[in-house]
């Protein structure tokens, strides 16, 4: 019994200095950018990598994203015979929830868990306290430009997601469902509006926030070798989904 | 192409890995103690995160739904019984498994590529153990075991969620959120056939990206994340394709 209470309690207190090392190090950071000193050649770098790099798999999540919303509406679509509503519900869930979510997890899978392997790569073998014998501050130099081109391009992408996510909801419409493309187009145009999709936008930015400065923590705070590694890109990817889905519901409430 | 090329690649090697653990399975099974020790692994330590993860989930779900409803129909009575069956054949299993691929994924596939960095798997090797039965084995059957749990926990998580979100936002009262009108014995099915696909693959993919870890620390990163992208698209692959047969099973009429 008093090993579980002892279990429990010390749960407690390494969830408490989690959160507390997270908030120590977004002032740090926030500190950081009111004084930006961006390294331009490694912010261009950082724009390319999380960008481009990562744009394949957000493509593709997207048009799945898409797909399954219709085919998951599907069944209660043919039940009412409400063909002309199929927009509306995609445009809905998708530009709003679903598309977000998804590109926001596989965001964090793709750039926040290969910044953080690559982080704590360097902690480990001490590259960055080398940055700090240089007198560069790594914050300044490391963190700075991945928060910066995380969230423009977690934005972006989310924008070009809500593209493809649409490329996959009107082609699986039309094979599955049988409703004409152009059906599906005004339905979505009359009813999806601007709130709507920038209500997913804004969500897309918050959680680019989140998970670089998630992954960078979690990347720079590693402690022990290969294994280390290994653990520092675990709590990064868990620590991003917890906070994606709790930020999606506050955004959610706060904006309607 | 490299990307699809890769994609085939990574298909191939993860298809040839799970026919040698069925292969080795049908052999002989894993001791008990540690299918369950590592069951231990793959569920109870991902109780709370998929409690956390999969509660917003059904607050958000609950919430948009009944924000829609009042706007257009001015009627939120049917808000539980509406997002119910969403919930136990879609977004419960795709996001219980999309939480295990990063909860339990990244583990699995740190733990084994940092085995075979430090050159554990070959000492394995050498004492005539393979990864594929030392390693994998195990880990599959816990995956097995413990997926269909947590989907089970985690729709339970969010539709308890829903419940409370409903009742403070629109005031709906919980007897007429719980409505079990709506959901049927195939949307159960296809949830629970989800988890167990999801349950016996995401080890596998996971294992895969580890085993292939090459040099030092920065492999075990990269097999990381390799293991959580390619895990959490094969999720997002399956569920779409389990639920179109799904859809077509029921003759598309929705019944």
């Amino acid at each position: 019994m008093s090993d579980a209470v002892a279990r429990l309690g010390a749960g407690a207190i390494a969830l408490a200095e989690t959160v507390g090392a997270l908030a120590l190090f977004t002032t740090r950071v926030a500190r950081a950018a009111l004084r930006p000193r961006l390294d331009r050649f490694e912010t261009w770098r950082m724009l390319y990598r999380v960008g481009v790099e990562s744009l394949p798999i957000v493509a593709t999540t997207a048009i799945f994203a898409g797909a399954i919303a219709v085919v998951q509406t599907g069944a209660n679509v043919v039940k009412f015979r409400a063909y002309e509503v199929v927009g509306w519900a995609f445009g809905f869930s998708v530009f709003r929830e679903i598309g977000p979510l998804l590109v926001g997890l596989m965001f964090s899978g793709r750039v926040g868990a290969n910044n953080a392997a690559q982080l704590s790569t360097m902690q480990v073998t001490e590259q960055v306290d080398a940055l700090r014998a240089l007198a560069i501050d790594p914050i300044e130099y490391l963190v700075l430009p991945r928060v910066l081109s995380m969230v423009l391009m977690m934005t972006t992408l989310a924008v070009i997601g809500n593209a493809f996510a649409m490329v996959g909801g009107i082609a699986t419409s039309w094979a599955m469902l049988g409703v004409d493309p152009w059906v599906f187009w005004n339905s979505f145009t009359e009813y999806v509006t601007l709130t709507d999709f920038a209500n997913g936008v804004i969500k897309a930015a918050a959680f680019g926030l989140a998970i670089s400065l998630v992954s960078c923590h979690f990347g720079l705070a590693v402690r022990g070798g290969a294994l280390g590694v290994g653990r520092a890109v675990n709590s990064s990817v868990v620590a991003s989904a917890i906070s994606i889905f709790v930020l999606d519901y506050f955004i959610t409430w706060i904006l309607k | 192409m490299s990307a699809l090329r890769f994609a085939w690649d990574e298909a191939r090697g993860v298809a040839r890995l799970l026919a040698d653990t069925a292969q080795a399975l049908l052999r002989a099974r894993p001791p008990a103690a540690v299918v369950w020790a590592q069951a231990f692994d793959v569920g109870n330590r991902s109780v709370f995160f998929i409690l956390v993860t999969l509660g917003f989930l059904g607050a958000i779900l609950n919430f948009q739904t009944g924000f829609q409803a009042q706007r257009i129909f001015g009627d939120t009575s049917l808000i539980g019984a509406a997002t119910l069956p969403i919930l136990v054949r879609q977004l419960g299993p795709t996001l219980v498994g999309l939480m295990v691929a990063i909860r339990v994924g990244t583990g699995i596939a740190a733990e084994i590529g940092s085995m075979v960095v430090t050159e554990q798997v070959d000492a394995l090797r050498m004492c005539g153990a393979g990864p594929v039965d030392y390693l994998v084995k195990p880990r599959v059957l816990a995956g097995l075991i413990a997926v269909p749990a947590l989907w089970v926990i985690g729709t339970g998580a969010a539709w308890m969620a829903g419940l409370w979100v409903t009742h403070l936002a629109f005031q709906t009262n919980p007897a007429t959120y719980v409505n079990l009108d709506l959901t049927r014995g195939a949307d159960v099915a296809e949830g629970l056939f989800k988890a167990v696909v999801f349950g016996i693959l995401i080890p596998v993919i996971a294992a895969h990206s580890g085993l292939q870890a090459r040099g030092g620390s920065e492999g075990v990163g990269r097999a990381t994340t390799q293991a959580v992208v390619s895990a959490s698209l094969a999720v997002i692959v399956l569920d779409l394709l389990i639920g179109a047969v799904a859809f077509g099973l029921r003759g598309g009429a929705g019944a």
